[in-house]
């Protein structure tokens, strides 16, 4: 038996796959922490009141067409 | 349909708000940016087909009318607007700071991607719907957004590249559930990275 050759032709474990894990798996956590942050900063501004003068420009359009 | 045509303008309204900070990182400029889309809408309305998507129909309004207002001013006095709720008194001094940080991060981030971003995680919006209000391959609205979560994960840890370390060798003040790195801050100070010139393109 040839140890040698039989040894050289398979490759080496590599550390990448176990690495790529434990960059998918980071990854998710900042993008689970990210999607947090972004909705405390900019869900206030989805729920403030609708500027009433856009209201009026929307209404008053829907009367008109309603004709 | 007029009355339900405008049933969806006005329910629509509180993502338009939040899209048009997106492109204009600025409150005031926002709401200027979401009644002109609206003004413009209205008077398109009848080349609205019923039964189709009518979000991206809306977006891609907005949209274009940001692009044309961009294009008219190009050089405007660029006042960034982090949202008030980073200021939020129930949060505590240092959930501020990070917001305050995660807030000037994203209004960094080339526009295009900022827009993809608020697009598929605010507004809960498929890549699919993404590529339609912005005109652009289904891959694009991916790639889109999955830089954008890169780059502020590498602007807010101070990471230059997510295979350079593994969760396990950093330290806690480098961790996005911590506070961000100050390097990467630093870094990310230096970039205007605004990117508006990727909508005008």
């Amino acid at each position: 038996m040839d140890m040698d050759s039989s040894d050289s032709s398979k490759p080496a474990p590599s550390p990448r796959p176990a690495r790529r894990k434990a960059e998918r798996k980071d990854g998710d956590a900042f993008d689970l922490w990210l999607q947090r942050g972004l909705h405390q900063l900019y869900d206030d501004v989805a729920a403030e009141p609708i500027p009433p003068e856009l209201l009026r420009l929307i209404e008053e359009d829907r009367t008109r067409r309603g004709k | 349909m007029p009355n339900e045509f405008h049933g969806q303008v006005i329910a629509l309204l509180p993502r338009l708000r939040v899209q048009a900070l997106a492109l204009t990182r600025n409150r005031a400029a926002a709401d200027d940016l979401v009644q002109d889309a609206v003004a413009n809408a209205l008077a398109a309305q009848n080349s609205f087909t019923p039964g189709t998507n009518f979000p991206a129909w809306m977006h891609r309004i907005l949209r274009n009318r940001f692009i044309s207002t961009l294009r008219k001013q190009r050089e405007t006095t660029d006042i960034e607007d982090v949202p008030a709720s980073a200021f939020a008194v129930s949060a505590t001094h240092e959930d501020r700071l990070i917001l305050k940080e995660l807030g000037n991060a994203v209004n960094r981030l080339p526009a295009d991607q900022r827009e993809a971003l608020f697009m598929v995680v605010l507004q809960g919006m498929s890549y699919e719907d993404v590529a339609e209000a912005t005109g652009c391959a289904v891959g694009t609205a991916k790639s889109r957004v999955f830089r954008a979560r890169r780059q502020l994960q590498t602007w807010l840890t101070g990471e230059e590249s997510a295979e350079a370390t593994t969760p396990e060798n950093r330290t806690g003040e480098n961790r996005y559930t911590g506070r961000p790195a100050a390097s990467g801050m630093r870094r990310m100070s230096g970039k205007s990275g605004v990117g508006e010139h990727h909508l005008l393109a």
